[in-house]
């Protein structure tokens, strides 16, 4: 069989007379020597026996289903996604989530981390632990921000997850440029005072 | 998630960098003006002419390091942190004050750059000192990261001599404000924010190079309105929260999103809370509202939510209040509202009320069938009275003020009542020319402006032109009178409503301005107003007084115009977080959440809506006030129609759609319908003159039962008494 499958690989070169390929194919097969040569194109005409899918001999439901994976499959948009992770009712119907992007950092003027949209859930009742008065909360959902690259895939979360959720619009700010220059005008009122 | 930093690489964060960084006005000869093309790290970047390199960047989506540049601030470029790199020129430049040229190629990452930011930290780090692990700044320091990320790894500073480093003495500039000045890097914000925004020239630099020292040149408290904001301001922890100094560290805390309430402003803050307890209040950009800033009373009052707190619902019992389960007290208050038949119950909203409450609250009292609904601060019924919201709201909103080139002040110090509306007067008045008058007595509000008398006639005048004054204002563009909300409890109110809308009305007219701008204003001094006069809160106090009910609500009203004495036959219900004046005199106290502890909407006087949100659960027994409402209604028999928040604010929105809408400023208009319902008002002017009760800083800092109970406005008050003593 192994000489068939590399009889197959050079026969394209062989009937070019492809010297080169003629000389691999003895030094790699002994069976394959020059004398037979000239058998090759009788070999080649010799019909393979036909290959039987396979499919034909599985019951029809399992081909059925075979027949379905090789399509698509198709999902609902309404698809009911809570249930399949778990999360307690309770955290999906009675939360508010709120969608917003994250606001500067009054104490910094770095701005390289509020690019981004986030949700978060309404607050929960915490209380103090009277171990070692440290907050305690029955909120699983306390302590979690998603982020989201755009409000559009925020939004698109939250109806995948069924959340009731609001947007909060994301803060316009455009402070005017100043100028140096407006420091030292003789006749403006942005003339510095003080140093 | 995981897909950000791809979003980032592909420029969409780019875009939104560049609204933060460059401002076009919409004026025609900006927009006009042809654009300077220049690549910041060869990207190339439009931008008008003007501009400087570090706004160019920001367009570009490259932030430069800085620590003296502040949008909101004056550039002074003397940090040099913004040192950056341009094509074919020797030496780097800095970037904050530098206007860009045609062409430039700025490269913001260089090895020169990056050199000469190295040099620049280096230098700033051989003068600061290395603590901190004590310093109160830790964890959300500009020096910090910026070292971090754009300093040297290793340090040349051996200090063989063991002569130290630079040290300076620390100030005391009051009881808000920490200082350790040896932390100062000479930034100057907080000198350009005193002298530019608050208006106050007291602090500057004395000395230089190493000897250079920030401070107060004599020794002085450093008091104003909005002294806290120089702690934001400070990238280092040179200037740091007094109150909060060593409670915290930022990574500790819980920040929440949320709206303050201690005037009627709205500005936009984060309450930063942890273990229970709301530790600091920080400002949170808006700007439409706050801008950047946050007054004093509503940063620092924040101490006085843990004090005088009502924690359990209380009855009167032999003359005492006494401690009760919510059982007893709600049957109490149901058993005398069970009594009331027709129109022999009243409300009293207060100050802090949220419109929730207020909602529950008029339901409750109109299923009894009393409409007595009364505000605090009354607002005259004659003329069109709040049916009409364009007479009772900031017309033009917060942010129009500073287009304004005339302002009439009527009875009104903005400094004090409203310290957020008056950096945007003081903005117009340094950045606009913006010419500013004030009928009403001599007080500082921290620009120039002509005092034109405290005489209220001089309204009638003015609409006359019989005043000098009038000329200026009939030349205006765009004038813009702002009433102050204290003058319509005069008895002569609604005169005063009705000639300031003529008025208004004559310059309206006269001036063309655009259709959107809108000359009467009335600036308000309590955070529930607008929504109380929204929901249809119609009554005053003299109202009530005049109809003695048999059962008066007070939702949080804790005016000193509330008296026993003028109730000598009423049953009185007071609801709200704090103990103080309504408590005292009422029958049934129910204890309610703070401003802090629920989720409630407010509007503020510019008539935009706004939520806070809920921080904290309220302390012991006290519950969020709609919630107390609605299960006394229950147990009045008159069962409110609304379980949770969701079922409230759909109520809410039934009355008035526009309380629900967030973020959004719902315009009022029919002012000339107004003002020809207002032309029927009779009556006339009192002799008495206009008289403002916030006059000087000590009036300032405790107006409500939030910032009667902090002890930090205590010492603010005491501070403010003393400087001014010491200063005559």
């Amino acid at each position: 069989m192994g000489s068939r499958i590399l009889l197959r690989q050079c026969v394209k070169e062989l009937r070019n007379n492809n010297k080169q390929w003629i000389e691999r194919a003895i030094a790699t097969n002994a069976q394959c020597n020059t004398n037979k040569l000239v058998d090759i194109n009788k070999a080649l005409e010799v019909p393979e026996a036909e290959q039987e899918s396979t499919e034909k001999f599985l019951n029809p439901m399992e081909f059925d289903r075979q027949q379905q994976l090789k399509k698509y499959i198709a999902v609902s948009s309404q698809e009911n996604i809570p249930i399949v992770t778990g999360i307690p009712e309770e955290h999906i119907k009675t939360r508010r989530v709120r969608i917003y992007q994250p606001p500067k950092n009054a104490m910094q003027s770095g701005t390289n981390n509020i690019h981004n949209w986030q949700i978060d859930y309404d607050t929960r009742e915490r209380w103090e632990n009277p171990l070692m008065g440290w907050t305690s909360s029955g909120d699983p959902l306390s302590n979690l921000k998603v982020e989201f690259a755009t409000k559009e895939e925020a939004i698109a979360h939250c109806i995948k997850m069924q959340y009731e959720y609001e947007i909060q619009k994301p803060n316009r700010s455009q402070p005017k440029p100043r100028s140096y220059g407006e420091n030292f005008s003789w006749n403006k009122r942005t003339r510095v005072s003080t140093k | 998630m995981l897909r950000l930093p791809l979003v980032r690489a592909t420029g969409l964060s780019s875009s939104r960098l560049g609204a933060v960084g460059l401002h076009t006005t919409g004026s025609k000869s900006q927009a006009s003006q042809e654009l300077v093309e220049v690549f910041i790290d060869d990207k190339p970047v439009q931008v008008p002419p003007g501009t400087t390199v570090l706004q160019a960047a920001a367009k570009a989506g490259v932030e430069i390091p800085r620590f003296c540049y502040h949008e909101r601030l004056a550039v002074a470029g003397n940090c040099r942190m913004c040192l950056v790199e341009i094509e074919k020129q020797i030496k780097p430049v800095a970037a904050c004050a530098m206007p860009v040229m045609k062409g430039w190629r700025v490269k913001t990452n260089s090895d020169l750059t990056r050199k000469a930011r190295e040099g620049v930290m280096e230098f700033l780090l051989v003068n600061h000192p290395l603590d901190c692990p004590i310093c109160d700044q830790g964890g959300e320091c500009d020096l910090q990261d910026q070292s971090m990320a754009f300093g040297n790894d290793r340090s040349r500073f051996t200090d063989i001599e063991f002569s130290g480093k630079r040290a300076v003495e620390d100030k005391d500039i009051g009881p808000l404000i920490k200082t350790v000045m040896t932390r100062c890097i000479h930034c100057t914000r907080c000198i350009r924010f005193a002298s530019e925004v608050a208006g106050l020239d007291d602090l500057g630099t004395t000395g230089r190079g190493n000897d250079m020292q920030v401070g107060t040149y004599v020794e002085k408290m450093f008091l104003s309105e909005l002294s806290g904001n120089v702690i934001d301001l400070c990238p280092v922890g040179a200037l740091t929260n007094k109150p909060y100094a060593f409670v915290a560290r930022p990574w500790e805390n819980r920040r929440t999103d949320s709206i303050d309430v201690l005037d009627a402003v709205g500005s936009n803050i984060v309450v930063s809370s942890r273990t229970g307890e709301v530790l600091r209040i920080l400002p949170r950009v808006n700007e439409d509202v706050n801008e950047e800033w946050l007054s004093d009373k509503s940063r620092f009052a924040c101490d006085g939510l843990k004090r005088q707190r009502i924690i359990t619902p209380m009855i009167k019992i032999a003359g005492k209040l006494q401690s009760v389960a919510w059982e007893d007290a709600l049957v109490t208050a149901a058993k005398a509202l069970q009594t009331v038949a027709g129109n022999e119950g009243a409300v009293i909203a207060g100050k802090l009320a949220d419109a929730e409450a207020l909602i529950a609250l008029k339901d409750l009292f109109n299923k009894l069938g009393s409409e007595v609904l009364a505000t605090e601060q009354g607002f005259p019924k004659d003329g069109s009275g709040i049916d009409l919201r364009s007479s009772y709201l900031l017309n033009n909103t917060i942010a129009g003020i500073e287009e304004a080139d005339v302002v009439l002040l009527i009875g009104t110090n903005p400094r004090y009542e409203a310290p957020l509306v008056n950096t945007r007067l003081r903005k117009g008045y340094l950045h606009g020319e913006q010419t500013i008058a004030l009928i009403g007595p001599n007080i500082d509000l921290s620009y120039e402006y002509e005092n034109l008398g405290d005489s209220i006639d001089i309204i009638t005048k003015l609409k006359n032109g019989s005043h000098p004054f009038s000329a200026t204002l009939k030349n205006a563009k765009k004038p813009l009178i702002i009433l102050g909300a204290e003058q319509l409890t005069r008895k002569d109110g609604a005169k005063i409503v009705s000639e300031t809308q003529a008025l208004a009305n004559t310059l309206g007219n006269n001036v063309q301005a655009s259709e959107d701008w809108k000359v009467l204003n009335v600036l308000h001094t309590n955070a529930s107003q607008v929504a109380a006069l929204d929901l249809g809160y119609g009554s005053t106090i003299e109202d009530v007084k005049q109809q003695q009910p048999k059962v008066l609500f007070l939702l949080g009203a804790d005016d000193a115009n509330i008296k026993k004495e003028d109730f000598p036959n009423t049953f009185i219900i007071y609801l709200g977080s704090h103990g103080d004046q309504g408590a005292t005199i009422a029958d049934v106290v129910l204890a309610g959440a703070a401003y802090t502890e629920k989720t409630g909407s407010y509007v503020n006087t510019e008539g935009r809506a706004q939520q806070t949100g809920a921080a904290l659960t309220p302390p012991g027994m006290a519950r969020p006030d709609w919630k107390v409402i609605r299960a006394l209604s229950e147990i009045a028999g008159h069962r409110l129609p609304y379980d949770n928040i969701t079922e409230v604010r759909s109520r809410l929105e039934e009355v008035a759609p526009h309380i629900v809408r967030y973020g959004d400023v719902e315009p009022a208009n029919f002012f000339a319908q107004a003002h020809e319902l207002a032309k029927q008002t009779g009556g006339s002017f009192l002799p008495d003159p206009v008289d403002i009760k916030q006059k000087t800083l000590d009036q300032f800092f405790m107006t409500d039962v939030i910032s009667r109970a902090s002890p930090t406005m205590a010492k603010c008050v005491q501070a403010a008494i003393k400087q001014r003593q010491t200063e005559l």
